[in-house]
């Protein structure tokens, strides 16, 4: 093994807590067990690893959770989070309460997307329970409603997608999640990695059947291209991620005998449609500086103001991926704070 | 504990860390050298994912001593009992007390996990009348809850679907509380009628299959190297979980063990000795494999009036298995019971205790919170069965029947009557503990063999297995409705 490799750990190491190191650590080990070189996924034992929490209709520091089957014949759930209805809670609330309309006239629902490169966790994925009760609270009182979406490679390219569409569906649907003010639903969308992707791509078909959403946050969104850009070929493998497992993970989206300027990879790419003139929500996009696959995340807000949408950018220069996960770095209570900004702005 | 991992599943101690991230570097290493290092760790079974320490010492100590790639669960049972480490002693008794602790937390907080089915929109002033009659109940206010049990019926009656199933059944518990009419809550009714029962539920979905496929799983691993093994079953019923624990025996490479099997079940009437008769069946079955098979029948009104000398064990010559499924739970009935079983078994000195429970909490002491905690996990559990056919068939009516007689024990009987005391995971290794069993878990092995076998049998693909700190659970969507776990003696 080559000295650069040792380097590789050390680099790592230097730039996150240790408790943080060793959770991406652990991931990333896991993961590298379950991708198979002949494009076939260790399902099974990605499930026994993942950690899982249930849903919890007794608040636990001020939010409470319940799963909704939004749609029976493809199994699509969907874990809601909302504010305890008292400080005092004591118990559980009441199956009859679990959709008791909004009390306040503005309050953003926010359509959330887990990461997982399309292919790993779930919505009752603890990590990502833990960031949907951290979203509420940091939000000052929102509803976020966190899609279980089909994941790749059994389920590849546009699963994802339509699976947001139909949640997307849903939650415009619903009465309770109606702000007083006007009886609207006041949609966001947001998602970390692939659930970053799937934000656009469920932001465009909104745009085209006349459902208004209100803002797109993008976390470290999953994009990319056939070209190798500076940052993949200076960052490969140097803080968690490389080149080559976010080409299985294209591979096991994208439709078969496809390369990575499909439109769903690249999204400003020479194959994409232009954004000019489409119906488009303003966009947070958070970029974290030690990410490989930045520049065609960075490249992604760019797409977006030359097509003459409101975006903001917010370029965390020494963040890795995943530092959202845990809120011991200065970024995590940074970016929660701007996405709060970003979802009460509206008024 | 570190916290900030702990909320993220994963519990490693604070002064492990850097030991800890040392240790993934180290497999980082391995792993990049050699491409077949990734493939014997796919291969291999893990155990408790949620322990990083040991999950990656297993997994390194996998890679520096290559084996063959074949699995050897003997190896690794040797593995897992090697690391609770002489200098750990002291810690493992501080730690298992802290678990203890965080336990008894836990068990005053609630956790109510709910999945609700979009479709019951229509069946909310249901559920409206069913958690009013209840509270009604609660408030002593019986003129109320009566006229609102009536209303109940009604709506039940032209509720389609799961939701109007299972509301007949709480109305009928709610109405014979409100009567206090036969607070047995039925359990008179006959013991071949339950097994009856039993049997459609058997065959209509998979729980109990998957009890008696993961029970196994933890006994085949424990008994590898056996050469006689003695099971003792503690709810016999009709036996349906041995044939296939006799066939995964009868193929093992060596030559199967000899297989000795004690049925425990209610007395018996002398017209009919089913027990026995089940024992001949069972011996046929075995004759029909080429497995050296005896059996023995023990008849008990209760599982705490059992005492060692009636297992007749032979320490000497056998393995000893003790398995029970669903029946623990019915002796919280009364004070010390389930602590005398529990004593009798660590008398006889098992290798290995596999049990199956609800994972549920209706054993709280306020009718209420049992009452909202039962419509839940009903529910849940009724609607896995309407996704499981498309037209009735008489397994599931009877199911249903199997089940609508734990809900009405559960909301009308009270006192010894009351058996079907569930209680959590989480409850059930405190009190483990504490009578001096450790756990043993379960492996990625019997998760993925438990999770094809669902896709074989289920119908629908809303249930889910899960690991939970050793322990596995089959659920229905994301609510866990069961829980398998195994146990040793502690220090063994």
């Amino acid at each position: 093994m080559a000295a650069s490799d040792e380097v590789n750990l050390i680099d790592s190491k230097t730039v996150v807590p240790l408790n943080t190191w060793v959770l991406i650590s652990t991931f990333k080990l896991s993961y590298n067990l379950l991708r198979r070189s002949d494009g076939t996924f260790n399902r099974h034992l990605a499930e026994y690893l993942d950690r899982k929490v249930t849903a919890n209709a007794n608040p636990e520091d001020g939010v409470f959770s319940f799963d909704v089957v939004i749609d029976r014949t493809t199994s699509l759930l969907s874990r809601v989070y909302r504010p305890a209805y008292a400080s005092d809670q004591e118990g559980p609330v009441s199956v009859l309460d679990l959709e008791k309309p909004l009390d306040d006239e503005i309050v953003p629902v926010i359509l959330f997307f887990h990461g997982g490169s399309f292919a790993h966790s779930s919505s009752n994925s603890k990590i990502y329970d833990t960031l949907c009760r951290r979203l509420v609270g940091a939000c000052g009182g929102c509803v976020v409603v966190s899609v279980n979406y089909r994941r790749a490679p059994e389920s590849p390219y546009p699963c994802a997608y339509d699976d947001g569409w139909t949640a997307l569906n849903w939650v415009n649907s619903r009465t309770w999640l109606e702000s007083k003010k006007d009886s609207k639903v006041r949609i966001f969308l947001a998602g970390d990695s692939s659930g970053g992707n799937i934000v656009h791509n469920v932001a465009l078909k909104a745009g085209e059947a006349g459902i208004d959403v209100l803002g797109n946050v993008l976390l470290n969104p999953m994009f990319g291209g056939e070209e190798r850009t500076e940052s993949e070929k200076r960052l490969d493998g140097k803080y968690f991620v490389t080149v080559r497992d976010r080409d299985w993970y294209w591979k096991a989206f994208l439709p078969e005998g496809e390369d990575r300027e499909h439109p769903a990879c690249n999204p400003f790419g020479a194959r994409a449609k232009s954004l000019r003139g489409l119906r488009f929500p303003k966009s947070l996009v958070v970029v974290a500086g030690l990410d490989l696959i930045q520049d065609w995340q960075l490249a992604y807000a760019e797409g977006l103001e030359r097509a003459g949408k409101e975006v903001r950018l917010v370029h965390l220069e020494k963040a890795t991926i995943g530092f959202y996960l845990l809120p011991n770095n200065t970024y995590f209570h940074s970016v929660m704070d701007e996405i709060a900004a970003f979802v009460n702005a509206e008024s | 504990m570190d916290e900030l991992l702990e909320v993220l599943g994963y519990k490693v101690r604070s002064s492990e860390m850097a030991e800890v991230a040392q240790k993934l570097e180290q497999l980082e290493m391995v792993l990049s050298n050699d491409d077949v290092g990734s493939t014997v760790l796919n291969d291999t079974v893990h155990y408790n994912p949620s322990d990083l320490s040991n999950w990656v010492e297993t997994m390194l100590s996998e890679l520096n001593n290559p084996e063959s790639s074949d699995l050897d669960p003997t190896r690794i049972c040797e593995d897992r009992s090697a690391f609770p480490k002489a200098e750990e002693g002291a810690d493992e008794e501080a730690s298992s007390k802290r678990i203890r602790l965080e336990s008894v937390g836990s068990w005053g907080e609630l956790t109510r996990p709910l999945v609700v089915v979009d479709s019951q929109e229509t069946g909310v002033r249901l559920v409206h009348a069913l958690v009013a009659c209840a509270e009604a109940i609660q408030q002593q206010d019986l003129n109320l809850a009566d006229a609102l049990v009536k209303s109940v019926g009604t709506l039940a009656a032209s509720q389609a679907g799961a939701m109007g199933k299972v509301a007949t059944y709480f109305a009928q518990g709610l109405a014979r509380r409100i009567y206090a009419a036969d607070l047995s809550g039925g359990s008179s009714v006959g013991s071949s009628f339950e097994e009856a029962l039993q049997m459609h539920f058997y065959e209509s979905c998979p729980y109990l299959k998957f009890a008696h496929f993961t029970a196994n799983q933890a006994i085949l691993e424990a008994v590898t190297t056996a050469r006689r093994v003695h099971v003792i079953d503690l709810g016999l019923n009709q036996g349906m979980q041995w044939p296939a624990l006799m066939q995964a025996l009868a193929v093992r490479p060596g030559g199967p063990p000899s297989f000795r099997l004690t049925g425990v079940g209610p007395p018996q009437t002398e017209s009919s000795d089913s027990l026995q008769q089940l024992g001949w069946k069972l011996a046929q079955f075995a004759q029909a494999i080429g497995v050296e098979f005896e059996f023995k029948g023990l008849a008990a009104e209760s599982l705490s009036d059992l005492e060692p000398e009636m297992f007749e064990t032979r320490p000497e010559s056998e393995t000893l298995v003790v398995n029970s499924v669903f029946e623990l739970h019915r002796l919280l009935n009364r004070s010390g019971s389930v602590e005398k079983l529990l004593t009798t078994v660590k008398t006889v000195k098992p290798r290995i205790v596999t049990t199956v429970e609800q994972e549920a909490n209706h054993n709280g002491v306020v009718f209420l919170d049992r009452f909202n905690e039962a419509l839940h996990y009903y529910s849940s559990l009724f609607d896995s069965l309407e996704d499981s056919y498309t037209l009735p068939s008489q397994d599931r009516v009877m199911s249903e029947v199997y089940l609508g007689r734990q809900i009405v024990n559960v909301v009308a009987a009270e006192g010894t009557d009351r058996v079907e005391r569930h209680e959590t995971l989480a409850q059930w290794k405190v009190r483990m503990g504490s009578v001096g069993f450790d756990p043993v878990p379960l492996g990625s092995s019997a998760f993925k063999q438990a999770s094809m076998l669902l896709s074989v049998f289920a119908g629908g693909d809303g249930y889910r297995v899960e690991e939970n700190d050793g322990c596995l659970m089959l659920g229905w969507q994301t609510r866990p409705l069961i829980a398998t776990s195994a146990w040793k003696l502690a220090g063994a």
